[in-house]
């Protein structure tokens, strides 16, 4: 029953001979972007029943591209690469052009991740910074802060869906969560309880919760707590708590290296280095401060090897991306099982 | 996890870093061995005491020794400087100038150095804010504590900065008059900051140190000045004097090391020690003294910065050392004939970007900036490179708020630290400032001492070099 | 079949070891052995083609290989199947001296050479053998980092000293 809930569409090599990093949905849902190994990012559209190739970005970057992402608009394409660049791409009809090379950070630039409004951009890279970048009317891109908090490796840079809050995951197994202060940002709390690597980091769609997935095969969800919270959770002057709320663990295998919430039906997805895609459901009337999480759907051998990402379709419930180390991408149909 | 935290400043800590190897663990300089035919393998053990022993396949066994990090070996090394920081501090510290104050009290005469401090008035603004003292006293009490320790000579780098100051205006107006000639005389960047030093010519080196002025800083100068010139007045060599000085930066320490301020004939450094602001606070601590409760002594009147009036001198242009403010107003006078007044800065983007333009008619003839803290460097270098950067002159600084925020001041201790760095720089801007231009005493070094401004001796002992560091290939210690 | 591990420890030494090996394969071609002594001959079997992939990995500093200078030996391998025809390859390496700051270099080399050469689908775990390095623990976590380990594969120095390193001999 459980195998059923989640259908095999079709599976693409997207970046044959090559490990295929990252997949991102525009704001649309109509292009997947993907990202890999090949130095290359490739756009993939519908027609008819199949998912085409419609654009092959391959110059631009001289080593693997890590990750992507789509600006709020759905116009740019930001390219994150080991070559401790990111690009930003102009999308120009079917076309897309590099409109401007982000430069300094000292190695790999390890993600990339636009603001709601549009206007700042966040990367992180291996040498322990996110960076804050901000965006003129004229494509101009100015460095609006460089942030050293992390001991480490920064993973993964993730902003809340509508607040200008940006958190970022690393290699020193914490999270940090960062807001401006008068002319610069600041990072006001640490979330700390993953036993190693942060991978990756999911808001719900309302932001109040963030999930958290880990090389110690374990997802966390995080909670927010305001001052003067109803459940008196101590909060440090006028910033938010934001306190560990579920783990899950005992579900994975091996290292978490993604996980995605998906913003229309609430289901929680992940992607595993023990090859498999797994769904979780929050119990319908857990409590909100406690709640439960069920597995729904735990897809062995999803893909031939590690799977590196998941990614919920922002307009179609249920449709899911997932790429591998294989090169290849899935799609697939996922239908919450009716419950026992 | 290794998670300590580096007292340098920002832009140093992103140089290269090192991911897993702590400070405490000592740098490797791993070396290949070609493989010699017939010689079997030898086995290496490790002794209870951490030696490592060699065995031969026949028996023999050999001690074998650990290869020895010399800070020029980090700082011709893109890598890692976490090394630098653990041989900096054994070599620069107030244990060392300690160290080297017993000696002194317990060797015979011959072998005793006349030792000498270099005060910053950075360091002493923060002493005067942590001590709740006017700059003046604190400097007295600094001259009577350093002395009832066994220092000789108490001097400020005020006076020093004169020099740095005269030679960065001069600089630029030479550079203006070529800069059609010469694509990379403009911008000029600034120099004094040792920690930006290190970033460009470690991270953008050929391209970014044309631009560089090459005149010393403060720190420096008062290094040539006491082991060249007043050592000759006291008829000792260089090498006679222990030169230490007290900065409110770590950065500082590495400025020191450089080997262009080695004097190899003489086998000495123009500064052998420098102390932050904090470690003169432990150093009063560890002698039991609270600075407030010393009894003033006189301040040395040779190199320091007094007024006749027994006053207190300082330059205008805020806590990183005035240089926009003073290359400005000299530019203005000496390439238009206009006497600015008053410097009008202009917030940019953030606290720490500032621009000053000068205008005439319409048509901008100077066009200024400050350019403080990392982000706001990365956006400078990275215009240079696209051939956006507007400036004529930038004084660029690591730190977020210049140097009286430097990593070697005085951490705030129960009030915010943003209250601190205020009363820092009230205090730094309350004493009189003086135009360098009308020093007598620096007017007279120069005809006495270097002959002239424009000499040969000027040149070389006012001004300094870079060094773009190679990034490390060959090397097996590349990090990843 | 007997793999090229198992051929050349029967040239090399042909000690009793190899022997056991036989039995064991043979106790696999048995019907009715049990099915767990079948895995684990298998497993040995897999762990010894691990080892003929790494004995002769040479050493980034001196002129010698792995094998030659003990930083791995054949008991430094261990194989578990851990589903249909996919095995965990877990191996402990000892690097020459506690401080040996190439220990990254090592695994580097180990992860590379058998992620192009190792045949059978599995999952690669490789450590620092306990107390053997001062800063075991941080460089287990980088070895074990594959974003890390492929980034490392694309600067080109580090390449080519890994190059070097997987050589084949001949």
């Amino acid at each position: 029953m459980m195998k059923d809930s989640l259908t095999l569409l079709s599976r693409i090599p997207a970046h044959p001979d090559s490990r295929c990093w990252f997949l991102a949905w525009n704001p649309t849902g109509s292009l997947l972007a993907s990202c890999g190994g090949d130095c290359s990012i490739r756009i993939w559209g519908k027609e008819g029943d199949t998912w085409v190739c419609k654009s092959v970005l391959g110059e631009g970057h001289q080593r693997t591209i890590r990750k992507v992402a789509w600006s709020p608009c759905g116009n740019y394409l930001a390219s994150a690469s080991f070559d401790a660049t990111t690009c930003i791409w102009k999308k120009n009809h079917e076309d897309f052009e590099c409109a401007a090379t982000l430069e300094g950070h000292e190695n790999e630039v390890k993600s990339v991740s636009w603001a709601p409004s549009g206007s700042l951009l966040a990367t992180c890279s291996r040498d322990k910074t996110v960076w804050v970048w901000e965006v003129d009317e004229e494509d101009e891109y100015e460095c609006m802060s460089v942030l050293n908090s992390h001991t480490q490796d920064v993973k993964h840079v993730v902003w809340h869906p509508n607040q200008e809050l940006l958190a970022s995951a690393s290699y020193d197994d914490t999270v940090k969560l960062y807001r401006e202060e008068e002319d610069d940002w600041v990072c006001f709390t640490t979330l700390e309880g993953h036993e190693s690597t942060v991978w990756s980091l999911a808001f719900d769609h309302s932001g109040e919760r963030l999930a958290s997935c880990s090389d110690d095969k374990t997802v966390r969800i995080w909670r927010q707590y305001k001052p003067g919270n109803e459940q008196g959770v101590v909060c440090n002057g006028t910033d938010p708590t934001w306190k560990c709320i579920c783990t899950l663990s005992g579900f994975h295998t091996r290292t978490i290296y993604d996980v995605a919430w998906c913003q229309l039906t609430g289901a929680l997805a992940t992607a595993c280095g023990d090859d498999a895609i797994r769904i979780f459901e929050e119990e319908l009337h857990s409590d909100p401060h406690q709640p439960t999480f069920t597995l729904t759907v735990h897809m062995a051998r999803a893909h031939s090897q590690d799977v590196n990402c998941v990614a919920w379709n922002p307009k179609e419930p249920g449709l899911l991306a997932s790429c591998s180390d294989d090169g290849e991408m899935a799609f697939w149909k996922y239908q919450r099982p009716e419950v026992c | 996890m290794a998670t300590t935290v580096s007292p340098f400043s920002g832009v140093l800590q992103l140089t290269d870093l090192d991911d897993y190897i702590g400070p405490s663990q000592d740098c490797i300089k791993p070396i290949k061995v070609e493989k010699k035919l017939g010689k079997a393998a030898a086995k290496i053990h490790i002794e209870d005491d951490g030696t490592y022993i060699q065995v031969d396949k026949d028996g023999g066994s050999q001690k074998l020794e650990k290869a020895k990090i010399t800070l020029n070996d980090c700082l011709a090394c893109s890598g890692c400087i976490t090394s630098a920081e653990s041989v900096l501090i054994t070599q620069q510290s107030h244990e060392e100038l300690l160290r080297v104050l017993n000696t002194n009290k317990t060797s015979g005469s011959a072998s005793q150095k006349l030792v000498v401090v270099s005060v910053s008035p950075q360091s002493r603004a923060s002493l005067a804010a942590k001590f709740s003292l006017t700059p003046l006293d604190t400097a007295k009490k600094l001259v009577s504590f350093f002395k009832s320790l066994g220092v000789h000579y108490v001097f400020d780098t005020t006076f020093s900065r004169n020099f740095s100051l005269l030679e960065s205006q001069r600089e630029f107006v030479q550079r203006f008059r070529r800069q059609k000639e010469d694509k990379k005389a403009l911008p000029m960047l600034a120099a004094a900051c040792p920690g930006w030093i290190c970033y460009a010519e470690k991270t953008h080196g050929s391209f970014i140190i044309p631009h560089v002025s090459t005149a010393k800083s403060p720190q420096q100068v008062m290094g040539s000045l006491v082991k060249r010139h007043f050592a000759k007045q006291q008829h000792l060599t260089p090498d006679q004097i222990y030169h230490v000085t007290v900065m409110p930066c770590y950065d500082k320490k590495l400025e020191a090391s450089r080997p262009d301020f080695f004097i190899q004939e003489h086998q000495t450094r123009e500064v052998d020690c420098v102390i932050t602001t904090g470690e003169v606070v432990k150093l009063l601590g560890q002698e039991k003294v609270t600075l407030s409760e010393v009894n003033p002594a006189p301040l040395d009147s040779m190199f320091s910065g007094v007024s006749e009036e027994e006053q207190l001198l300082g330059h205008s242009g805020g806590g990183s050392g005035g240089y926009l403010e003073h290359i400005y107003k000299y530019a203005a006078r000496d390439l238009f004939g206009i006497q600015v007044e008053e410097v009008r800065y202009k917030a940019l983007k953030n606290k720490d970007l500032q621009e000053v333009t000068l205008e005439k008619d319409g048509k901008t003839l100077l066009h200024f900036a400050l350019a403080y803290g990392f982000r706001n460097i990365q956006n400078l270098v990275q215009k240079l490179k696209r051939g956006k950067l507007p400036y004529h002159y930038i004084e660029v600084m690591a730190c977020p708020s210049g140097c009286l925020n430097g990593g070697g001041q005085i951490k705030a201790e129960g009030e915010p630290s943003k209250d601190l760095l205020q009363r820092v720089e009230r205090l730094y801007e309350s004493v009189q400032p003086e135009n360098p231009e009308l020093n007598g005493a620096v007017q007279a070094l120069y005809k006495e001492w270097l002959g002239g401004p424009a000499s040969e001796q000027t040149r070389d002992i006012l001004h300094t070099g870079y060094h773009a560091v190679e990034k490390s290939s060959a090397t097996l210690n590349i990090k990843w | 079949m007997l793999s090229l591990g198992l051929l050349w420890r029967a040239l090399s030494s042909g000690g009793h070891e190899a022997r056991e090996k036989e039995d064991d394969q043979q106790a696999h071609h048995r019907p009715e052995a049990p099915s767990r002594t079948a895995a684990a001959a298998m497993e040995q079997e897999r762990a010894l083609e691990v080892y003929d992939i790494i004995r002769t990995i040479r050493d980034p500093e001196k002129p010698n290989t792995l094998e030659e200078l003990d930083v791995v030996t054949e008991s430094c391998v261990e194989v578990h199947e851990i589903g249909e025809d996919e095995y965990l390859v877990t191996i402990r390496f000892t690097p020459t001296v506690p401080h040996c700051s190439l220990a990254t270099l090592i695994g580097l080399c180990l992860r590379i050479k058998l992620q192009r050469c190792l045949p059978f689908k599995h999952k690669l775990e490789i450590y620092i053998s306990e107390g053997a390095h001062s800063t075991e623990e941080d460089i287990n976590k980088q070895i074990n980092d594959k974003e890390r380990v492929a980034a490392a594969m694309e600067n080109p120095h580090l390449r080519e000293i890994v190059e070097q390193c997987v050589l084949d001999p001949d």
